[in-house]
Order: structure tokens, then sequence, then C-alpha cells
């Protein structure tokens, strides 16, 4: 076999895997959808904002209704310290 | 194209790949970093991209309007009877009361959001959508009934035990008994939720009488929104007004390119393709030159070495963008992003169990090939033009 028709193979198959790891992953949503009407079912009775993703820091977990100055808001000159602020985004109204 | 200019490319491709196998250690080096580099750019795409969605889904039915009272740029506590005030603008269906806070367990340095509300819905088909895996809610008149996560159930080490008690502000302790357990599916939003009656947050938190953190305004019409946030902006003055839409803009905008492990990922990408480029731009080796000359005196064309390199980097960044990706589909969707979870969880104590399942953007693909593939390519043209352009005589 001529090397260039094993590298198009081996091309062909991480594409073949991409694609069925992107039909798995859209089946795996189809069968959350239950899960999602239920979520928002709670969402709707205790009118709740923010999803409980990081617990440590007010800012964190309710980045939609926190105050929108985080930095050096428990003490003066205090650094944003939590790591999860590496991955939040500064909010811009 | 005739099947002899195909067959020619096919040579050419062929050589390319014994080229590449021949330095064999450096181009798995540059594939492995190459691939690595795609990993983390393209689990960061698709983890944010997965919270983001998430968010937009599950919070579609988050409070049309939240008021809350402000003083001094901080919160503070809102008259209940703002409401009354309020129910004057037309448009308004309904309006909610709340007590909700946190509370931090000094047991376990955990931190609980506690959330009291008026509970007509119990008794109600809309008790069920809330998903309780046991037990029911706490009705209008109970004293100290609660309901919980299990994961809260675990932090406080209850095992089988319904009763524990909580410290109010005066650190005398209030006593609560779990009547119900929230579904381990809903956790994305119930993992640090504690749910009791308003009379019973009210004496926890020690909040006066007549007053509650914020009040939930339902519009009757979803367009009036906006002019129904203006109405009650103009009402109570020092107020501030949350509207569904900030909301769910918020997490459209708080996982992206300008968060901290955006721009982390985006410099390491960077520096890795400048090492790269520096690398492949960085000169021919006397071997090379020699294998030129040789190319040349055999009858190769300068198109045809151009192509010859062209073919070596399109193999290596082809194979190492397929496999990044490939892998972090296999990091996100079936690991859940188990190496950036750390990092958006941070110092939580409290750590919800979801499974993420980012959505599939032809976007998202062009993105990570554009700011992968291509530069590497552009990066090793003019090297391979350089290579290409070498006099046979001046080397042989």
């Amino acid at each position: 076999m001529r090397p260039s028709a094993g590298l198009l193979g081996v091309l062909l198959a991480l594409a073949v895997l991409v694609s069925g790891l992107v039909q798995s992953t859209a089946s795996k949503r189809c069968t959350q959808e239950e899960n999602v009407r239920l979520l928002q079912g709670v969402v709707f009775h205790l009118g709740l904002s923010d999803l409980a993703l990081s617990t440590e820091a007010r800012y964190t977990r309710h980045p939609a209704i926190s105050d929108s100055v985080v930095v050096s808001m428990d003490h003066p000159g205090a650094i944003d310290h939590f790591p999860s602020t590496f991955f939040w985004a500064p909010i811009r109204r | 194209m005739t099947m002899n200019s195909v067959g020619r490319l096919l040579n050419i491709l062929d050589y390319a790949l014994y080229a590449l196998r021949r330095k064999l250690l450096k181009n798995v080096s540059v594939f492995c970093l190459f691939a690595l580099v795609i990993f983390f750019l393209s689990s960061f795409l698709l983890v944010s991209k997965a919270l983001t969605e998430a968010a937009q889904r599950i919070l579609a039915t988050a409070p049309d309007i939240t008021v809350q009272q402000m003083s001094a740029g901080r919160q503070i506590s809102i008259v209940a009877s703002a409401a009354n005030e309020l129910s004057g603008i037309f448009g308004i269906e309904k309006i909610d009361e709340r007590i909700w806070g946190y509370y931090f367990d000094e047991s376990n340095g955990a931190n609980y959001t506690v959330i009291g509300m008026r509970t007509p819905f119990v008794g109600s088909p809309a008790a069920l959508q809330l998903g309780l895996a046991e037990g029911r809610l706490p009705a209008l008149a109970e004293q100290g009934k609660v309901v919980i996560s299990d994961n809260i159930r675990q932090h406080l080490q209850l095992g089988e035990r319904k009763h524990f008690s909580l410290f109010r502000p005066d650190l005398s302790q209030a006593g609560f008994e779990i009547i119900g357990l929230f579904d381990k599916k809903l956790e994305i939003i119930t993992a640090d939720l504690i749910l009791m009656t308003l009379a019973d947050a009210r004496d926890l938190f020690a909040i006066p009488e007549g007053y509650v953190t914020d009040l939930l305004v339902y519009v009757a019409n979803p367009n009036e929104i906006d002019t129904v946030a203006r109405k009650i902006s103009d009402t109570l003055l020092g107020s501030r007004i949350i509207t569904r839409n900030q909301i769910l803009k918020t997490y459209k905008v708080v996982f992206n390119w300008r968060s901290g492990l955006g721009t982390i990922c985006l410099l390491t990408a960077l520096a890795a393709f400048v090492i790269l480029a520096w690398d492949k731009a960085s000169g021919l080796s006397q071997e090379e030159r020699k294998e030129v000359g040789i190319l040349k005196i055999l009858g190769w064309q300068t198109s045809d070495l151009i192509f010859l390199r062209f073919c070596e980097s399109l193999t290596v960044s082809l194979l190492a963008f397929l496999s990044g990706y490939v892998l972090a589909w296999v990091h996100v969707a079936s690991f859940d992003g188990a190496l950036f979870r750390p990092v958006f969880l941070g110092w939580s104590v409290v750590r919800p169990v979801f499974s993420l399942a980012p959505p599939f953007a032809v976007e998202d693909l062009l993105l990570v090939f554009t700011l992968s593939v291509i530069p590497y390519l552009c990066a090793t043209a003019v090297p391979a033009w350089r290579a290409a352009t070498v006099r046979a005589d001046s080397v042989i």
C-alpha cells in the first residue's frame, strides 16, 4: 500500500471518529431534553437566576445578580484570588 | 486534472511521508505539541459552549424581572410593601416575595444557598415539576421543614438522620427537619440549595418583618418586560432591576475568550505556534540543503519542492488538528471536561455533579482550524520557498 493511501485512511478514520463523537453527543443531548424541562420547572417555581456551578463566592455563585464590580469587594485592595474567576469573564451589561 | 498530474501529486505526497519518517522524532514531537495545543483550545471552546448553551436553556424560565434594593452600591433588603406600589403598573401579572442568602458552614467550609419562598404550589401539579427525588415541599404554615440536595446531606454528614440545625446571626440554633430531597439530576441548579418557607428564612437570617431580599415580577406580555422594568425603576428609587434577558446575556458573555482561562489557552497556543514557526523558519540544515540539491539534479522543479514542503506541513498539521479535536470531544463529552472542572469549580466545597453535552458548530471547528492549521501552513511557506530556491551546485 502506498504511504499516501495510508495517510488518507488515517485522516478518514479520524474524521469518522469526530463525526461519531458528535453524533453520540447529539443523542446524549436528546436524552437530556426531559431533564432540561424539569430544570426549567424548578427555575420557574423557585425564581432562580443562576447555575450552581461555582459555590465558593457570591459573585461566582450568582454572577447574574451579584455586584457589578467584584474585585476588591470584600476587602480594600483585595485581589481577585478565586481560581474559578480565571474561567469566568467580567460581565458587561 | 489529468491522471498523470494526480499520480505526480501522489508521488510527491509519498515522498513527503517518507521524508517525515526519516525525521520521525522531530516530527512526532511537533505533532504531539500541536495536538496538545489544539486539544486545549478545542476543549475550552467546547466546555464554554456547553455551559453557555446549558445556561441559556435552563434559565429560559428565570423570573421576568428581579427587583432588588441598593444602598451605597450594595444590595440590601427591600421593603415587602414595595410590591403594593408596583401593583399599579399595568402589565404586571404577579409579584412574588423571596428571602434568600448564603449560609457558611464553618464545620466544612461549604457555602449553602438558602431560599425562603411562599410555596403556594404545594399539592398542585407544579410540585411534581420541582423534581423531588423523595419527600414533599414544605407547606405555607409549616415551621422548620426544608428540602435540600443530596450533596448538602452528604456535607452535613447526616446519614439517615432527618434533623440538623443552623446558626442564626446571634449564634442561637435554628432546627430543621428534611422533608424532601432534590433529584440528583437537578444538581446543576440545586447542588447548594436549602429550600424553606419565607418565615423560616426570615428567622434564620434575622431579617426584620416586612422586609424581603428581592421581589420577583412576572409580566403578562413578554414584549413589555423592558417597559415594565423601566416603570419599576422609576417607581422604586435606588432599586436594581434585572430582567431575564440580562441574566441570559450575562451567561452568554461569562464563559468566553475574554475569560482568564481562554486567554491562557490562547497565549499558550500562540507561544507554541511561535516556537513551531521559529523552528521551521530557523534555516535549513546541511542535510536538508543536500537533499534539495540532489532532488534538483534529478529533475525536480522549484514548484515541486515547495509542494513537497507544503505536503509535509499539511500532513503534520491535519493529523494534529484531527487528533487534538477528537481528544477534546472525548474529554468534554465523555469525561465532562475533567481537566477544566477544578478550574471552573474553583475552591467550592459543594461541587455539583452534572454532565456536559456541547452542541456541534461548524464555526467552532473552523475557528480552531483557522487559529492553528492556517498560521502553521503560512509560517512554513517562506522556509519552504527558501529551501526550494537553493542552487544545486552550491550544496553538492
